[in-house]
């Protein structure tokens, strides 16, 4: 059993913290809220920085323009800039979007796109969910129909995140009329500034702009603008969501971390001696550190290629009720401070744990809820039988 | 990272499932359970023969001089198969705590207990019931006579020796004594977990030189990192019990039809098996990972085991709380082998440390004042 680094990890680790150390997260600008899944705000700024190092690309294939460096190297660099709060929060869309584009994009697609990833140029939103169509996603009803060298793409999609700041998105479409269920499906990849999008912003209970509702009337997307074949998209979706699942939260546990030391120099300071807290602060601190090992041993999975689903989603479900749970009682810990938004002369903490509670209660639900992270492991992993569906 | 078991690992692993699975079935183990002097000699001179008990002993003292990882993958078959055996007390804290402190009573202690021909319990915890060199009150003056009792001393009726951790002027101090030593009396302790517990009472013992372990006031220091030890080896045993609690629950909620359907297939206890899932994967892998910090020397090791104690004495707990809601009525009756799971993984919460000690060590390493 080996869960360490190695020495080349070792070192690549040291110099992305050399490179937080000269280029403080605090001195970018940002252009998009901090979601609280770990990976900060969206800042285009820092995102080319990191394209300028090569780490958005370094996984990638050689004749792809990258660096062919095992999956470790993106977890050091996730981990490292969770550990210091930077603001990477486009980071995970743009390396899944890239990796299905290596293995299942058309070559229009990795020409056009994946050197705007590689620079930090271009950052995506994700079309799945609809009105309609949450849980149940295979009840969407937004469609494209091919029209000479284009699909003309009608419909809805809703909470996609930071769809308004994004260049690029990846819709889930009905593309066979007469097909049912996961069957006829693609997924296209569609420019925001195509004629007929309309991106309108939802606020979130936070206050702040997060999630987007995505107009789609009469989009031309051109014909090869596809992720894997026609009709396959329920592939291409699944595969995703796993991946979805662990890259969009392998950073949560770091983050918790670092949240966790904060509320232990509050303690020490502001509730020295308080016993009840201390407890509770160190309770947390070993359900942290569950949490990483759930992610170490799906990272492990994902690297042999070995099927990893419960696994990916026990770890979500984790990092998910975890962070609600720490979050909780970040606010107890500071009383009435708690409830003081960052900025307010009294706030505690820079009106983090503030902000972070409330983006929890989002993170449950994103991604799949934690019922169906439940349901995937049971059906999927444990071999349960699948409820069986009611006819409504 | 490489998360995979060793090749050593994976064989001592394949050959106690089956061994177990055959010498060791529940119905066995309720049977020992039930006794209250129970012990399976037979069961464990089998165990002896296959060279399990010298598996941490050095070789040139007739152990095979393996590694703690191999201790851990062997101690999680024991759990899966809740084996009652002397092995975590005797092979793995007893055992590592005489390898440590040398001299010649443990060079002349470790070749039996390697053939698992001694057992050597042991003999910590006061009424305070806290395992801490803080709270030790036993007097130890060497050389002189032993006066006191210990509580909750774990297979007394079949130990041949027992390491006595007491209080000397010069701090903590460890004897190793002969279990037949004048003035030794051992007096069980009912316990619901089924675990062979004992008072041992000292009536002027006799003690002198030869039977110190380790330096006059270093007790600590021999027993410090062998409770360490063991505290890793209960949360792997702990695991190993979780993982087969899974297994029953699974299993009942496919073949277990209600409402014309298997109750698996209802999405209440469905989720109840998914969070049972969650909870034996993060116990095993924080296990694990501990035993790779202590095993490589990282400096948080003392921490991490610490963390995976408490962590895995609540998560594989609530795998056996919930267990009992999934098995239903069945899972209630003795019988069935569920209670003996639950009561297995409750004694090793209590074992090496409780979560309150252990989280205490956690509090320090996150930097709490």
């Amino acid at each position: 059993m080996d869960f360490g680094l190695s020495g080349p990890e070792q070192a690549f680790a040291e110099e992305v913290r050399a490179f937080l150390r000269t280029h403080p997260p605090e001195t970018f600008p940002e252009d998009g809220t901090d979601a609280g899944y770990g990976s900060g705000a969206h800042s285009r700024a820092f995102t080319q920085a990191l394209g300028e190092r090569g780490w958005l690309s370094m996984g990638w294939p050689r004749e792809q323009g990258g660096q062919a460096r095992p999956m470790s190297y993106l977890l050091v660099l996730l981990e490292e800039l969770a550990a210091a709060g930077a603001p990477f929060g486009p980071l995970s869309g743009c390396l899944q979007i890239a990796d299905s584009i290596i293995r299942n994009g058309s070559e229009t697609l990795r020409r056009e796109i994946l050197p705007l990833i590689a620079r930090g140029e271009a950052t995506f939103w994700q079309g799945y969910s609809e009105p309609g169509a949450g849980s149940d996603l295979l009840a969407l009803t937004t469609r494209a129909r091919l029209d000479g060298d284009h699909w003309v793409l009608d419909g809805r999609k809703i909470w996609s995140s930071h769809a308004g700041i994004a260049t690029y998105g990846t819709v889930l479409a009905r593309t066979d009329p007469d097909s049912t269920r996961n069957r006829g499906l693609t997924m296209l990849m569609v420019d925001n500034r195509l004629p007929g999008m309309d991106v309108r912003p939802i606020r979130s209970l936070t206050g702040q702009v997060y999630h987007y509702e995505i107009f789609m009337d009469g989009v031309r997307v051109p014909r090869d603008w596809v992720m894997g074949k026609p009709g396959e998209g329920f592939g291409q979706l699944l595969k995703g969501l796993d991946t979805d699942r662990f890259w969009g939260r392998f950073y949560k546990a770091p983050f918790l971390r670092r949240l966790l030391g904060m509320l232990v120099e509050y303690v020490n300071t502001a509730r020295p001696g308080d016993a009840v807290a201390r407890r509770r602060l160190a309770h947390a601190a070993t359900e942290i550190a569950a949490l990483r090992a759930l992610f170490s041993r799906a990272a492990w999975l994902i690297e042999q290629g070995r099927p990893a689903t419960g696994e990916v989603s026990a770890a979500k479900l984790t990092a998910d009720e975890l962070g609600q749970r720490v979050l909780s009682m970040g606010m107890e810990l500071l009383g009435p401070y708690g409830v003081l938004r960052a900025g307010s002369r009294w706030a505690r903490l820079r009106g983090e744990i503030e902000h972070q509670y409330q983006t929890s209660w989002g993170h449950t639900l994103a991604g799949g809820t934690s019922e169906i992270q439940r349901t995937t492991i049971a059906v999927r992993a444990l071999g349960l039988p699948a409820e069986p569906r009611v006819r409504g | 990272m490489d998360l995979s078991f060793s090749p050593s690992q994976q064989m001592l692993q394949q050959s106690a499932r089956t061994f177990l699975q055959q010498r060791c079935p529940p119905e066995r183990v309720q049977e020992l359970a039930l006794d209250p002097r129970g012990f399976a000699a037979d069961l464990w001179k089998e165990i002896a023969s296959l060279g399990w008990p010298g598996l941490l002993v050095p070789p040139e003292l007739g152990g095979s001089g393996g590694s703690v990882g191999d201790a851990l993958a062997l101690v999680e078959e024991l759990g899966r198969a809740c084996c009652p055996s002397p092995f975590i007390a005797s092979a793995v804290v007893a055992t590592s705590a005489l390898t440590a402190a040398g001299g010649r009573r443990a060079r002349e202690l470790l070749p039996g207990l390697a053939l698992g021909e001694r057992i050597c319990t042991l003999a910590v915890l006061e009424e305070s019931g806290r395992l801490d060199p803080e709270a030790l009150v036993l007097p130890v003056a060497i050389p002189g006579r032993l006066t006191g009792r210990k509580l909750f001393v774990p297979d007394a009726h079949v130990a041949t020796d027992v390491i006595v951790l007491g209080r000397a002027a010069t701090g903590p101090t460890a004897l190793v004594l002969p279990m037949d030593r004048a003035g030794i009396r051992a007096r069980p302790l009912d316990s619901m977990t089924g675990d062979k517990l004992f008072e041992l009472e000292f009536a002027q013992v006799e003690i002198g030189p030869d039977d110190r372990l380790g330096a006059p006031g270093g007790g600590w220091e021999v027993l410090g990192p062998a409770f360490r030890l063991g505290a890793l080896a209960r949360s792997a045993e702990m695991v190993g019990a979780g993982q087969r609690v899974l297994e029953l629950c699974v299993e009942h909620a496919r073949v277990r039809v209600q409402g014309g359907r298997p109750i698996g297939a209802y999405q209440a206890v469905q989720h109840a098996c998914a969070d049972l899932f969650r909870d034996v994967e993060s116990a095993r892998w924080l296990t694990w990972e501990a035993e790779w910090k202590l095993a490589s020397g990282q400096p948080d090791a003392d921490a991490a085991v610490a963390t995976a104690k408490a962590y895995c004495g609540e998560a594989v707990l609530r795998v056996a709380r919930r267990g009992h809601q999934i098995m239903g009525a069945i899972g209630y009756s003795e019988e069935h082998p569920l209670h003996l799971f639950h009561k297995r993984i409750l004694a090793a919460s209590l074992d090496a440390g409780d979560a309150a000690l252990h989280l205490e060590t956690v509090a320090r390493a996150i930097g709490l004042t």
